[in-house]
């Protein structure tokens, strides 16, 4: 699969550089060794919770946690554009 | 306002609030207001287990090479759980399919119900292998201070609910007077008093089981009672379907996207909410308390275990729309938690062998040419 890079901000401090094409967006970040919230990592439990500041994500899975209004859950999705997140 | 287990009157579900409209009739899922319980449904039910298809037989011999006050954390944590699963077990149904009014929210909570009694039905598979007689254990739930406190804050907002619902099932709206009290029961009231019992649940399964928890995955971590870890594993995963739902009735209260009436009261009663979840959580940090009162074991301790409960505390608030109660506490103290909840660890698998979603229904299903030998096909 080809590359598809995205910057992602987090927490406004880190500058990643992910690829869309490998993994969910929550690897990505444990990945670059930032400290990851989680429990079950497939959409349900909603322990990744994270504000989307600005820029747009995809859905691998349905999230079936309920998802409030600014927020996103970073453990079944990945980046469509740059992105400036709160994790 | 009696119930009728088929209400004949033609209803549109659709158009129906989550609780306190009319009674369901038909279980139809073709149609549904709030399609996500049909799909908590579908999730929970893929989750299946039975509790003896895990072996736990190893866990007789770590259970007796514990300290003395280990073996008072671990058997203390089954007590708690088995009171929380005897509550779990039957309460959502006595209490909420009376009032339910979408076909779709009514089976997800007696599927909910019913995977909390295969939870109990775990604990004495756990138990019966550790003694070969467990009942002073069981005996000692409804004899046990430091239990009963706990039992009697979660139950009291279900019977509080349930109590209610009876007395305008059988009288209406209106005053009435029961054993010398005077009750005023409106459509209202009913509605505040499930507004809080949902509270108190959703607290019970965002929280209440981790402290717990953390201690059956640090004896993990040191390879010890892991048959029992892996009940745990799955009860765990279970867990958090059920907080979704929680979470998600919550949710869709406060944004008045079922019930005008009930976004109202979601405001009115926020910091009542509030409260309750903050009582649950100082509890669990005494429960904390209680488990290392002689001594502590390794990997954890009480300090730790009360600051992952405020860790905890902290991402469950967030997802009803309350700020962080400990906002200095942002940081996992118990990193290693994340792969036991992890639901398909495939590729993060801890030390042990099998991974949750391959314990149960284990089929071999590798044919190999060679395995079938000599049949002429
Ligand atoms: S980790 Fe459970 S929803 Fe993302
Ligand atoms: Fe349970
Ligand atoms: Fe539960």
């Amino acid at each position: 699969m080809t590359a598809k890079l995205f910057k992602v901000k987090v927490n406004g401090q880190h500058e990643l550089t992910v690829d869309a094409s490998e993994g969910t967006l929550l690897d990505a970040l444990e990945k670059h060794q930032l400290e990851v919230h989680y429990h079950c990592k497939s959409g349900f439990c909603g322990a990744c919770r994270s504000k989307l500041k600005s820029g747009s994500v995809r859905y691998l899975t349905d999230p079936l946690a309920y998802v409030r209004k600014g927020d996103f859950l970073p453990c079944c999705c990945v980046p469509e554009s740059d992105l400036d997140i709160e994790h | 306002m009696s119930y009728s287990t088929f209400n004949q009157e033609q209803t549109n579900p659709l158009a129906e609030p989550m609780f306190f409209g009319n009674s369901v009739n038909v279980a139809r899922y073709d149609q549904q207001k709030h399609s996500i319980f049909e799909k908590l449904i579908e999730k929970q039910i893929s989750f299946f287990w039975r509790p003896e298809e895990v072996d736990v037989s190893r866990d007789r011999v770590d259970f007796n090479k514990l300290t003395a006050s280990e073996k008072h954390v671990f058997i203390s944590n089954l007590k708690y759980q088995t009171l929380l699963d005897s509550i779990q077990g039957r309460s959502p149904n006595i209490a909420l399919l009376p009032i339910v009014s979408l076909p779709e929210l009514e089976t997800w909570i007696e599927t909910w119900s019913f995977f909390e009694t295969i939870h109990s039905r775990s604990y004495t598979h756990i138990l019966r292998n550790l003694f070969s007689d467990p009942s002073e254990i069981f005996e000692d739930i409804v004899i046990n201070d430091q239990i009963k406190l706990r039992a009697n804050d979660i139950s009291r907002y279900y019977d509080d609910l349930i109590f209610y619902t009876q007395l305008w099932q059988t009288h209406g709206e209106g005053k009435v007077t029961v054993e010398g009290v005077e009750h005023n029961v409106t459509r209202r009231e009913l509605k505040k008093k499930l507004f809080l019992c949902i509270n108190s649940v959703n607290a019970l399964e965002a929280i209440r089981f981790y402290v717990s928890f953390a201690c059956t995955f640090a004896f993990a971590e040191r390879e010890l009672m892991e048959g029992n870890a892996k009940i745990i594993r799955l009860i765990a995963r279970d867990e958090n379907v059920h907080l979704t739902s929680t979470q998600h009735m919550i949710n869709l209260w406060q944004d008045g996207e079922d019930d005008p009436e009930m976004a109202e009261i979601a405001e009115e009663l926020a910091d009542e909410a509030y409260e309750i979840f903050m009582t649950a959580v100082k509890q669990e940090k005494q429960w904390a308390h209680y488990l290392f009162k002689d001594g502590s074991m390794i990997g954890l301790n009480e300090s730790m275990l009360c600051q992952y409960v405020e860790y905890i505390a902290n991402l469950r608030m967030q997802a009803i729309g309350y700020d962080a109660p400990f906002p200095e506490r942002r940081s996992n103290p118990l990193p290693w938690m994340n792969k036991y909840l992890v639901s398909d660890n495939v590729q993060v698998a801890p030390q042990e062998a099998e991974i949750s979603s391959y314990l149960v229904g284990q089929i071999d299903s590798s044919v190999d040419a060679s395995d079938l030998g000599d049949f002429d096909l």
